[in-house]
């Protein structure tokens, strides 16, 4: 990949960051360290991948809707200015994403859920012969315990379903702690390739290694996922050490040491 | 008009029924948990192999699935036992189709104490279940003369329906002029002293009893409700409101299906009428080799619609007995 289009990448990552410490700064905590982890992958997918009108959204854990909306104005489907509204009283942009939500095609608050989701609309496009349709399909790593995962998971492979990407925020961070501190999940490439997938583990944050491992998914002629390795902390070095990387707190001085970081890397 | 009993009965109308559907409706898809015999779809696998999906024993995804497939223009009817449809993955089916508000067929077969399989086979809860959820039709068939009119009446509502059906040998109660409806609860009979509701296998026992009742001069009303959710609020009020008191007959348990929804309506008009739900009192069925046993022990016979309309009229001495069918084989008798 060309070194400039590695910072334009970049430098929408950075953008989702900027927008999502914007919504979560009025209410002073929020699915902040969801972008912070995811911002590179996402980047790149809308970037790179993702046609919208053609291919489909899912975000299975509702609260990474926020990485939909921050990506919602480049993608043409948001303004800046409703952007302003998350999470308030009467928004159709609550922060655990519901049927109101712009930008996706699915989501949902009860996860484990989506990859199923994702596994009916890469099924509807097969029926239809629907070949050129391609659906994504935002999961995270603490998910991965659901079983319900596991079932579409066998499903997709026993259809041959072609046509669906997982793009996995591997962020090792779930409500009470870090994931394997939980449930031991790796090896998570292995689990998926002995499903019948084709799995990429990558740096998450390393955007031409995301580029690279999208473009042999989409090629694979089984489903495919993208492992992506992150961290809730990632993009912001002013945030205070240990900060909960599940539900950030972040109000007065932070904000603007967050927005002014942020701005001074996009620069 | 009805049918007397013992009635004929027949097998597999609902996947019969179902075949002739899809015949002119593309978009309609079969989803079979692993049940494909069972409930009736390997007619329509025969028939449509491109539109059959194994989803296998896996009704969490299966249900979310056919949410998905439902956004995309399809009607997926999902087929499973009642309880594997609607316990198992009721969260999927709140978040991926009853929120949404999307037309999945669900069809879960075996009610109530219909399988001697034990608690874990029996949908004593499914009614309720479903009956809680915003967007939810619910509906409770008698006969396979109903079950072929329901599952051409379902396959249009916007929202997602829960079909109930019985398995194996389906009595025929109602004639070819019968009419389902999804909106009109059925009034098969009036009566000044108590008015029977009851709904799917407990309409052939409440026909029963009422006969019963009549012979011992009782005048009963029986009204057939199919349709649980929405119910016939109309029809449930004026009917109450011409008798003296009000007896439910399903095969469910009597928290949350049938029996509480009409208690509902009762009191929200404050009509004052007493009301004893026949169904299973709370409790899970067991130890049985049989159906008819288990009808028997747990208070959901002919006899208990009987004596439950004597003790709530007040009657005096013995409630009056029904008498015990002798069905051959292929004919089916009230329980
Ligand atoms: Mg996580």
């Amino acid at each position: 990949m060309e070194l400039s289009r590695v910072r334009e990448l970049n430098r929408a990552a950075d953008l989702l960051r900027l927008r999502a410490v914007r919504m979560v700064a009025p209410h002073g905590f929020g699915y902040l360290g969801q972008v912070l982890s995811s911002a590179e992958l996402m980047a790149v997918v809308f970037a790179e991948s993702f046609r919208p009108g053609t291919d489909e959204l899912v975000v299975s854990p509702g609260h990474y809707i926020i990485v939909a909306y921050a990506a919602g104005p480049e993608l043409g489907l948001l303004s800046e200015g409703e952007l302003t509204t998350y999470g308030y009283d009467g928004s159709s942009l609550e922060a655990i994403g519901t049927e109101s939500s712009p930008v996706a095609d699915i989501t949902g608050g009860s996860l484990g859920q989506g990859l199923s989701s994702a596994v009916g609309l890469a099924l509807a496009a097969q029926l239809r012969h629907e070949t050129s349709r391609r659906v994504f399909a935002l999961l995270s790593d603490g998910e991965l315990e659901e079983g319900q995962v596991w079932e579409a998971a066998m499903f997709a492979a026993h259809r041959g379903l072609d046509n669906l990407i997982v793009l996995l925020d591997a962020n090792d961070s779930q409500v009470d702690g870090p994931v394997s501190s939980i449930t031991t999940l790796d090896p998570i490439a292995d689990k998926w390739e002995s499903f019948g997938w084709a799995a990429y583990d990558v740096d998450g944050h390393d955007v031409a290694s995301i580029a690279d491992a999208l473009g042999q998914a989409i090629a694979q002629s089984r489903p495919a996922i993208i492992i992506a390795r992150t961290s809730t902390a990632r993009g912001l070095s002013c945030l205070p050490e240990g900060a909960d990387g599940h539900f950030i707190k972040i109000s007065g001085d932070l904000i603007d040491a967050a927005v002014a970081e942020l701005e001074a890397r996009r620069a | 008009m009805h049918n007397l009993p013992p009635y004929p009965t027949v097998l597999k109308p609902y996947g019969r029924a179902f075949v002739e559907l899809a015949r002119d409706r593309e978009e309609i898809l079969c989803l079979s948990g692993d049940l494909t015999r069972q409930t009736e779809i390997d007619l329509f696998q025969e028939e449509f192999p491109d539109r059959f999906i194994h989803a296998g024993m896996a009704e969490a995804n299966m249900i979310s699935m056919a949410g998905a497939l439902a956004r995309r223009g399809f009607i997926p009817f999902v087929h499973t036992f009642g309880v594997f449809a609607t316990r198992r993955p009721l969260d999927q089916i709140v978040n991926c189709v009853a929120y949404p508000n999307l037309p999945v067929r669900i069809v879960g077969f075996m009610p109530g104490v219909s399988s001697p399989g034990g608690p874990s086979h029996q949908a004593i809860d499914d009614v309720a279940l479903m009956r809680a959820l915003p967007n939810m039709t619910v509906v409770d068939v008698a006969d396979a003369t109903e079950i072929r009119q329901a599952v051409v009446a379902i396959c249009d509502v916007p929202g997602p329906v829960y079909l109930r059906l019985k398995r194996g040998e389906i009595p025929i109660i109602f004639g070819a002029r019968h009419q389902f409806s999804l909106v009109r609860a059925h009034v098969i009979d009036d009566g000044d002293d108590v008015v029977i509701f009851a709904s799917g296998m407990m309409l052939s026992s409440a026909l029963a009893a009422a006969q019963t009742l009549e012979d011992a001069g009782v005048s009963v009303g029986v009204v057939n409700v199919p349709v649980i959710k929405p119910l016939d609020r109309t029809t449930v009020i004026e009917m109450a409101s011409r008798a003296r008191a009000v007896v439910t007959a399903e095969n469910h348990s009597v928290i949350g299906g049938l029996g509480s929804a009409v208690a509902e309506v009762l009191a929200e008009e404050g009509l004052g009428r007493r009301l004893r739900r026949v169904g299973l009192a709370d409790t899970f069925a067991e130890g049985a080799q049989s159906a008819t046993w288990l009808f028997k022990k747990y208070g959901l016979s002919t006899q208990d619609v009987v004596d439950a309309s004597w003790e709530v009229l007040g009657r005096d001495g013995v409630a009056p007995q029904a008498p015990v069918l002798v069905t051959p084989p292929g004919e089916y008798a009230p329980v």
